[in-house]
């Protein structure tokens, strides 16, 4: 696999498969309030479908993407599913962010700097 | 955060400039080496800048850091000069980064003009993402049928 240079800019690319998986879980409204209310403790699936007045199988679904996003954990007691939230994923999310954050204002610090510098606009070829 | 946009980064900035002179800066290939790419601002050589200013049109950004290439690709899905443009982004390769949208909002301000970009992970674009899932999600359905 290609790998860049050492800057954040290469983890972020590097790692971009897994991105894509948990900006698509994230993606949708159910499973970001989902996850909101894993992040105040383990829920079971019951629990969770319970707010959205959806089935089960449903709600399944959903915990489904976000484990394949690696968010959700799931743990079998007995005869429950308890869902656990697992915020390193959300972390690689974080990196994306603080990356191009990073990155815009530095580019624009720089374009301040050429428009500061420059002439007020680009040469022309028509002057005679 | 709402459905069409989960994950955004925002930056707003003042410029002691027009609206044009900010929006050409984005579009011209030969001012884009100055603040966007090239050695002035990192450590990176500008291979090739291609740009085709017109809605659906490309742009290639191509810089060499450290003998890799990285080419930054996308296309313009608005242009209204000068005060909005808005642009699709990613870096092409391997790893194939799931495309994104910076949107740029110029507005007249004083004797300048304040530049808003917000740069969003779109699902719209979720298609697309879909494709370069595939790989990801048939090997992770491949290792739960092993424990299955």
């Amino acid at each position: 696999m290609l790998h860049y240079d050492t800057t954040i800019n290469h983890m972020v690319e590097y790692e971009s498969p897994q991105l894509d998986v948990v900006f698509q879980a994230l993606s949708d409204g159910t499973r970001r309030r989902m996850l909101r209310s894993l992040s105040v403790q383990p829920r079971s699936v019951g629990e969770l479908a319970a707010p959205f007045r959806i089935s089960l199988a449903a709600a399944s679904k959903h915990i489904k993407v976000l484990e394949r996003a690696g968010l959700v954990q799931r743990r079998i007691q007995g005869r429950t599913h308890l869902c656990q939230l697992r915020a390193g994923a959300l972390a690689e999310a974080e990196r994306w962010l603080q990356y191009y954050q990073q990155f815009w204002s530095e580019r624009l610090d720089a374009l301040e700097t050429v428009l500061r510098a420059g002439p007020a606009e680009p040469p022309r070829g028509k002057t005679r | 955060m709402n459905a069409v946009a989960p994950i955004e980064v925002r930056v707003t900035r003042y410029f002691e400039a027009s609206p044009e002179r900010v929006f050409d800066a984005w579009l011209v290939p030969r001012v884009l080496g100055q603040w966007m790419f090239g050695p002035r601002v990192r450590d990176e050589n500008v291979v090739r800048l291609d740009v085709d200013p017109r809605v659906g049109g490309s742009f290639s950004l191509k810089v060499e850091r450290k003998g890799e290439l990285i080419d930054h690709v996308g296309q313009y899905l608005e242009i209204e000069r000068p005060y909005r443009l808005a642009f699709t982004w990613a870096i092409k390769g391997p790893s194939n980064d799931a495309p994104s949208v910076v949107q740029l909002d110029i507005g007249a301000s004083g004797s300048g003009c304040v530049l808003t970009l917000v740069h969003r992970m779109d699902a719209k674009w979720s298609d697309y993402a879909d494709r370069t899932r595939d790989g990801w999600t048939t090997m992770l359905d491949a290792l739960a049928d092993l424990f299955d």
